[in-house]
């Protein structure tokens, strides 16, 4: 697949990248950013996908999140997609800023006219991971996933349903429901968070769960913190070394390993909401 | 090389106290002076060395065969081999012989030399002894020379003196005479008259006076007894050996006592000719009461070497020692008085209270001497993988009190061992104790258990009863926990990676963690500023998990409740991390600069238990 070099920015001894390709799982042209830390000049570097928020798009985290200098540090490439497809000409989907464009909410739809589109779940868990491994170099064996917000989720519902790759959509269910490799989780929430407050981020659902399948997950509500990237700059180099853990890790360890800023909406239905 | 010995015909044996004194002064106490040995040994059978003959050689037992091989019969030239085989065998013989023969010619030849010098020696005595005696004799001679010089001079004074005496009454009587013969001459009756009466009473006076003929002095000289016992006594001196003068006793040598013996050398400090010689010593003690009633004990004992080693001596003690020499005239006078110290007893190491971690270990001990000593040397060496032991590696010395940090290499195992050092020399070695530097050892600080816990046999698990105990009942110390039941663990000071885990239950409500030495004792882990604890609470619905420091934790919430909690300190990055072990999930990092060494703590704040498990390589994640 050809590949485009839309921009070239040296960062932290490393390169920030964005590449645009035309994307078969969404059927339109798409960007991905893509942080090659110094040491994949010389040697193959694990991945880190990284699944940002509603109305994010590549640029956000990597001119917000200060990743770089983490990332640079722990030998680890971070591949950061848009959120959802763009272009496409589909009615109503710049009506409201956490459905449709920028708000692909990382699963595949199943009605018209979305379904041709957004199938942003296929496009992060297989066609990006594919895109990456043939065109950098990776360790193809070695990736693991993490988001914000809507992307948190996102990393959580990747990751759980399909167990040993990273390590059902609604992650609370899926947790619930989860049979695989142990997984070990990483989740930030800011205290001060808009959406917690507004109950629309329910992480003691998540967290009941999980203590009851016993999926290790270690949460912690960080007091003074928002939604915003003030607060995943806060925590993003933490998080990072939780992935460095198990990425650079001995070969014989299967990386499967999320960790989500935030937790996203979480019922059984909210599947695109 | 005592010449009793060729005597004896055992020319190989040399005895070990020859070397040390002065071959000549052995010599010299030989009352005959004969220097030619018996060969009677066994080994020089075949030399006769006493004749005047060059030595002969005799012929080995059995013969050697000639090189060919054609005289003994043996036709057969391809038995070389056996041949050459006698023949080396007999060679050798041969050179062994010789090289026999050439000591003995060597140890003839010294026996000589020295039995010359002794001759030498004493001539030159005898020589000097009677010079003295014949210089004493003259001196005598003159004296006794002037003497009589003096008394015949008197004697004749005084006989001048008498015979002028003589004269001079010869004289008045003479004139007497001449005077009466004249008065009786005289024709003149008148005169004669008036003359003769004065005349008369003269003569008769004259007759009457009894002339004294005796000799004013004797005839004879007065002729002393000459004492010349002083004489006698240096000419008996001759043949009499002298008593002898104070040994010289020597200062202690290094290495030389052990701890309950001391090895004593002394020596001659002229020719004297000594029959034995007896060492004195006593104790010394440190509080020598005023009144001296309560003196230590002398001991004695007697020995022919000028050597001795005294046994039965307590360790670490000074004691005193003077030796006398004595021979057939009598008895030296002391030697000056030497102090020699004996060695200290072994010390003991505290195993307990001893730690390490991957690059050192901190050992501890006890003195095992009642007063002090000097300092103590610290042994290691590492034990080989096979677990065979290696010679000793290194050791530190001049170590001034009973701990030591030892700076060690990782993954390694030693057997350290301590001696005590005075200046008799240094102890038997401690037992050893086998110190592992994978990972992070340490042992809990009883001294600082809150009274409800009590441990176990290992020293590594803690538990909190369920008996309530009454307030009366616990005994508090200074070092202890009162509020918390907390302990502290002893954790080796030294900065740099450590990492320990400590094992639960579900159930268990705990605070593990790391404190400064002087945390609060009456304060709960983590409610100050000088501990760090993670703690975990029970309620029936629920875990609930804190990581305090100053009373303050962030909210945190943990799925899966960990049972096998992993502790990692890292003072160059001033962190304290908490993991669950059994899965490398990590927990919790506290971000802080520690300004002083800290030490592991742990406590129950319910009934139950915990243990601590170290010596554990930390895992690849711990330290990221």
């Amino acid at each position: 697949m050809a590949l485009t070099q839309v921009s070239s920015n040296k960062c932290a001894g490393g390169f920030q990248k964005v590449f645009k390709h035309d994307s078969t799982e969404l059927n339109c042209k798409m960007k991905f950013a893509i942080y090659l830390p110094p040491k994949a000049e010389t040697d193959k570097c694990p991945v880190l996908y990284w699944l940002s928020g509603l109305t994010c798009t590549e640029q956000n985290f990597i001119t917000k999140a200060g990743s770089q200098l983490a990332a640079a540090e722990h030998g680890i490439i971070i591949v950061a997609p848009d959120t959802s497809p763009r272009g496409c000409d589909i009615e109503g989907e710049d009506e409201s800023w956490d459905f449709g464009t920028g708000a692909g909410f990382y699963v595949d739809a199943t009605q018209d006219p979305w379904k041709t589109n957004y199938r942003m779940y296929s496009y992060v868990t297989e066609e990006l991971p594919k895109l990456i491994n043939a065109n950098f170099s990776t360790y193809p064996d070695r990736m693991s996933i993490s988001g914000h917000s809507m992307g948190g989720h996102g990393a959580l519902i990747c990751a759980l349903k399909n167990p040993g790759k990273y390590k059902e959509y609604d992650a609370t269910v899926l947790a619930a429901s989860y049979f695989g490799p142990q997984l070990d989780i990483l989740i930030d929430q800011g205290r001060d968070d808009q959406f917690l407050s507004a109950s629309q981020l329910l992480p003691d659902n998540l967290i009941a769960v999980c203590s009851e399948k016993k999926i290790p997950v270690v949460f912690r509500l960080q007091p003074g913190y928002d939604h915003s990237y003030f607060f995943i700059y806060s925590f993003i180099n933490d998080h990072i070394k939780h992935h460095a853990k198990y990425l650079n890790a001995m070969p014989h360890c299967t990386a499967t390993q999320t960790s989500v800023q935030s937790d996203r909406p979480l019922g059984p239905d909210a599947q695109l909401q | 090389m005592d010449l009793n010995d060729i005597r004896g015909g055992r020319l190989d044996v040399i005895s070990e106290e020859s070397e040390q004194q002065d071959f000549s002064r052995e010599s010299s106490t030989m009352e005959a002076y004969t220097v030619v040995p018996e060969p009677a040994g066994r080994t020089f059978q075949r030399f006769s060395v006493n004749t005047n003959e060059s030595l002969r050689f005799e012929p080995c037992e059995d013969s050697c065969p000639s090189p060919t091989g054609a005289e003994d019969g043996r036709d057969d030239v391809f038995e070389k081999g056996e041949c050459e085989g006698e023949i080396t065998s007999t060679r050798n013989q041969l050179l062994g012989k010789v090289a026999e023969m050439e000591n003995f010619a060597g140890h003839l030849e010294e026996i000589f030399l020295t039995v010359e010098e002794n001759f030498g020696r004493q001539e030159q005595h005898l020589e000097q002894h009677y010079n003295d005696v014949l210089q004493t004799l003259s001196q005598r001679y003159d004296d006794r020379e002037t003497g009589l010089q003096e008394e015949k001079k008197g004697k004749l004074e005084s006989l001048y003196n008498q015979l002028v005496a003589c004269g001079q009454a010869l004289d008045t009587s003479k004139e007497l005479i001449e005077t009466a013969q004249e008065v009786y001459r005289c024709q003149d009756k008148r005169l004669f008259l008036k003359t003769v009466m004065p005349v008369v009473k003269r003569v008769e006076e004259f007759a009457k006076e009894d002339v004294d003929l005796s000799l004013s002095t004797s005839l004879e000289f007065i002729t002393p007894l000459a004492d010349l016992s002083d004489v006698k006594t240096m000419m008996d001196s001759i043949n009499i050996v002298p008593a002898p003068s104070a040994p010289v006793i020597n200062p202690q040598l290094p290495n030389s006592a052990t701890q309950t013996s001391l090895h004593v050398c002394w020596s001659l400090f002229s020719d004297d000719t000594v029959e034995y010689y007896e060492l004195y010593y006593r104790p010394v003690l440190e509080d020598t009461p005023a009144d001296g009633t309560c003196a230590p004990q002398e001991s004695k004992v007697k020995v022919k070497e000028t050597h001795c080693t005294v046994t039965e001596l307590l360790p670490n003690a000074q004691y005193e020692l003077w030796v006398t020499a004595t021979n057939t005239t009598g008895i030296s006078p002391a030697s000056e008085k030497a102090l020699y110290m004996t060695v200290p007893s072994p010390p003991v190491i505290k195993q307990r209270e001893c730690s390490s971690c991957p690059e050192a270990a901190l050992i501890r001990w006890e003195s095992g001497n009642t007063n002090p000593v000097d300092s103590y040397t610290v042994e290691l060496s590492e034990t080989g993988t096979v677990g065979t032991e290696n010679s000793i590696t290194e050791s530190i010395v001049a170590v001034p009190t009973c701990q030591c940090l030892i700076q060690l290499q990782a993954g390694r195992q030693y057997l350290i061992s301590v001696r005590a050092v005075n200046i008799g020399g240094p102890s038997d070695r401690s037992d050893a104790i086998t110190i592992s530097t994978t990972g992070t050892f340490f042992y809990l600080l009883e001294d600082t258990a809150h009274p409800c816990l009590s441990m176990s046999e290992d020293g590594f698990t803690i538990f909190y009863g369920d008996e309530e105990l009454p307030i009366t009942a616990m005994a508090f110390e200074d070092n202890t926990f009162t509020r918390c039941v907390a302990i502290l663990g002893d954790l080796i000071p030294v900065r740099g990676r450590h990492y320990w885990e400590v094992e639960v239950d579900d159930e268990t409500e705990f605070r593990v963690g790391v404190a400064y030495e002087d945390t609060e004792r009456d304060a709960y882990l983590g409610a100050n500023g000088s501990s760090w604890c993670m703690r975990h609470i029970r309620t029936p619905s629920r875990h609930k998990y804190e990581f305090l420091h100053n009373g303050w934790s962030p909210d945190l919430r943990i799925t899966v409740h960990p049972v096998r909690i992993g502790v990692a300190l890292d003072y160059d990055r001033g962190t304290l991390s908490f993991f669950n072990a059994n899965m490398e999930q990590h927990l919790h990092t506290f971000h802080c600069h520690f300004h002083n060494y800290v030490h592991p703590c742990f406590s129950l704040d319910n009934p139950g238990a915990l243990t601590v498990h170290n010596g554990i390589q930390a895992p690849d994640y711990t330290f990221i």
